[in-house]
């Protein structure tokens, strides 16, 4: 029987809210003989004060669906109000007298670039920066980016994803003696863990890596068996890996994130694993924005604090139906205030016939499949990983039909790129046999619409 | 509304040619100098057409040694209102005082007095500065004007701006530097990857 003081100090300062039962449970997952290698470890953070916070939103997601609002409504313009004398882009965007309702669309959009350049004039002027904690986004969208979080607002994530799944009548019993989730994926490098979360009464969570360089088929296939999630989480390339492995699992559900996945994809893993597979539309600066509805007609809003708007070329708002820019206003990481956030994706608004928001298509994060020397499939975010390391604005990666890689950095000013460095990680992953080029341009994307570029193209066939 | 007053031309010649005399070292305590109390007590004089009481200018006469280049203002401020525009129209006395006792403190904390005299800038601003706590505008110029001029060459106005660039860049230093720190440790467990 595991007591309180058995569980280590650095286990508590992750994971505070642990309990002996939990810590059980994470130490059978952890332990596990046929477990990955794990290479990272990480709590949940939460303190026993968030625990009432998270409650209250569940609450509030309960009682108020996202509906199709064709103005900003009160709510958001409380918060703007709210915001503008805490945050100098905000002030600097509403100049005294503005007329909020009114001009709405004249508010200057908040792109990925002032995320860049601009943070400090984001990050509330009184913000308490001690529970700071920060994600870096993987960069497939061309700014690799490091974003602001707060761990009651990472939590708030969990009351979202159990609405989603109760849209598909799936309604998990968490416990601490329950695996709540496994989370695929198949990156030649990724971090793997175990963890709980104490928002899902101690249910224990683990991150794991299905690819051939780290784990094998025959003990992923004991692991899951074990383990028994009571669903899953991932992306595309992770979930298509774990049907090829022939992984035998019943989760109720598979959320899919990160990148669009594919119809035929989603239909295969419906059929192999006998569950909905539930694709979300999700950013790191917003948290999920919507997800796709079961009854396959185009996605539901996620968040009722989200306010989701498309806009032109120029952020003006499009005509209903339209298909636009995505962009988002308000949400709830407290460092991270959005004002009409274009998101560099595209969709189209239109409510349904019980007035719920719904995006249609949704056209974000393509997946790029890139190949290695051998034809083994290169994951983009492992590509990313590599141009992340340096400060840059955006890039360029492309691969010719002859497998050669060129790559085109437009470097953040007053900083240094080693370009040879970056050569040689690109040669390691693609290996000996694929031609790599690295350039740095000042200018790239000066010639494009709003100076964007196409971060990721394959042309292999 | 303000008043029409001299061209600022004028001023601004007039303060080219302020005597070395002023700028000398004022008298503080028991140290020998420009008695400066005495110098706004002629002035308020010139001014108004009668003798002020002594109490009036005691203020001038107390400065402590950290009120050194504030005294130097005063005597240059003192030399460019014993303008003959000034003189004449016997009304400043009021005015002069109070500008002279309340209206260099920020200003004399920001420049050397000498720039008053050399730097054609520093010499255009105290004109003006002047001619605004007089209630007056340069001769051919409306309010507006005459607003958006001073605010341009405003010393305190510019240092404000300054130490608040210098804040706000601080604090987007220190933002960074937490923000490295905090991405150097773990962060919190995601439930699935956006």
């Amino acid at each position: 029987m595991t007591r309180a003081a058995d569980i280590p100090q650095e286990r508590l300062a992750r994971n505070p809210l642990i309990t002996p039962e939990g810590y059980q449970r994470l130490r059978a997952i952890l332990e596990h003989p046929d477990a990955p290698a794990w290479n990272y470890e990480v709590g949940d953070r939460l303190q026993s004060d968030d625990l009432p916070a998270v409650d209250a939103f569940r609450q509030q997601l309960g009682n108020a669906p996202p509906r199709f609002e064709p103005e900003p409504p009160d709510s958001l313009t409380a918060w703007v109000e709210q915001q503008r004398p805490r945050v100098p882009l905000i002030q600097e965007a509403l100049p005294e007298g503005f007329d909020l309702r009114r001009d709405w669309a004249h508010i200057p959009a908040m792109t990925r670039a002032d995320l860049v350049h601009r943070l400090e004039d984001i990050v509330p002027l009184d913000a308490d920066l001690l529970r700071m904690i920060v994600y870096d986004t993987s960069g497939v969208t061309g700014h690799a980016i490091l974003v602001p979080q707060h761990p009651r607002a990472m939590a708030q994530y969990h009351p979202l994803l159990e609405i989603m799944l109760e849209q598909y009548g799936i309604r998990p019993d968490f416990s601490e003696r329950v695996t709540a989730c496994l989370n695929v994926g198949c990156q030649v490098s990724t971090v793997t863990f175990a963890t709980l979360f104490s928002v899902w009464r101690q249910a224990g969570f683990a991150k794991v890596n299905l690819h051939e360089r780290v784990w094998d088929r025959e003990r992923a296939q004991r692991f899951f068996s074990d383990t028994a999630p009571l669903f899953l989480t991932g992306d595309p390339l992770g979930f298509a890996q774990m049907a090829a492995w022939d992984i035998e699992c019943r989760p109720a559900a598979m959320i899919s994130t990160a990148v669009t996945l594919a119809p035929e994809l989603r239909l295969k893993l419906q059929e192999r694993y006998g569950c909905p597979v539930i694709d979300i539309y999700s950013t790191t600066e917003s948290g999920p924005i919507a997800f796709s509805a079961p009854d396959g007609e185009g996605m539901l809003a996620a968040a009722p604090d989200l306010y989701v708007e498309i806009v032109d070329n120029e952020g003006r708002p499009v005509k209903e139906g339209e298909i636009g820019e995505i962009c988002v206003s308000g949400g709830r990481n407290p460092y991270l205030p959005l004002l009409r956030y274009r998101t560099g994706d595209f969709g189209r608004l239109a409510p349904d016939q019980q007035g719920r928001l719904r995006l249609y298509d949704l056209q974000a994060r393509e997946p790029i499949a890139f190949v290695d020397g051998d034809g083994l499939p290169v994951c983009m975010v492992d590509v990313a990983r590599i141009i992340r390391e340096w400060p840059l604005v955006q890039h360029e990666f492309s691969q010719q039909a002859d497998r050669s890689c060129r790559l085109v950095i437009q470097p953040l000013a007053g900083y240094q790129v080693d370009v040879d460095m970056v050569r040689e990680k690109l040669e390691k992953l693609f290996g000996p046999a694929v031609p790599v080029t690295v350039e740095l341009d000042q200018h790239l994307g000066d010639s494009r619409p709003g100076g964007k570029v196409i971060p990721f193209r394959s042309l292999i066939p | 509304m303000k008043g029409q007053g001299p061209a600022l031309d004028r001023l601004i010649h007039r303060l080219a040619e302020c005597p070395p005399d002023f700028l000398a070292e004022p008298r503080i305590g028991s140290k020998s100098g420009i008695h400066t109390a005495a110098v706004v007590h002629d002035l308020l004089f010139e001014l108004g057409g009668s003798w002020p009481p002594p109490s009036s200018v005691g203020h001038f006469g107390f400065a402590s040694a950290e009120r050194r280049n504030w005294l130097r203002l005063v005597a240059v401020a003192s030399w460019l209102l014993y303008d003959d525009w000034f003189r004449t129209q016997r009304t400043f006395a009021k005015p002069a005082l109070e500008w002279l006792r309340q209206g260099l403190n920020g200003i004399a904390e920001l420049v050397t007095a000498d720039l008053f005299v050399t730097d054609p800038d520093r010499r255009e601003e105290l004109a003006r500065l002047c001619l605004s706590a007089l209630g007056l505008l340069p001769s051919g110029e409306n309010e507006h004007q005459a607003e958006d001029r001073l605010k341009s060459l405003n010393s305190v106005e510019r240092v404000r701006l300054i130490k608040e660039t210098q804040e706000q860049q601080k604090r987007a230093r220190q933002l960074r530097e937490e923000m490295r720190r905090k991405e150097a440790i773990e962060a919190a467990a995601r439930v699935s990857r956006e």
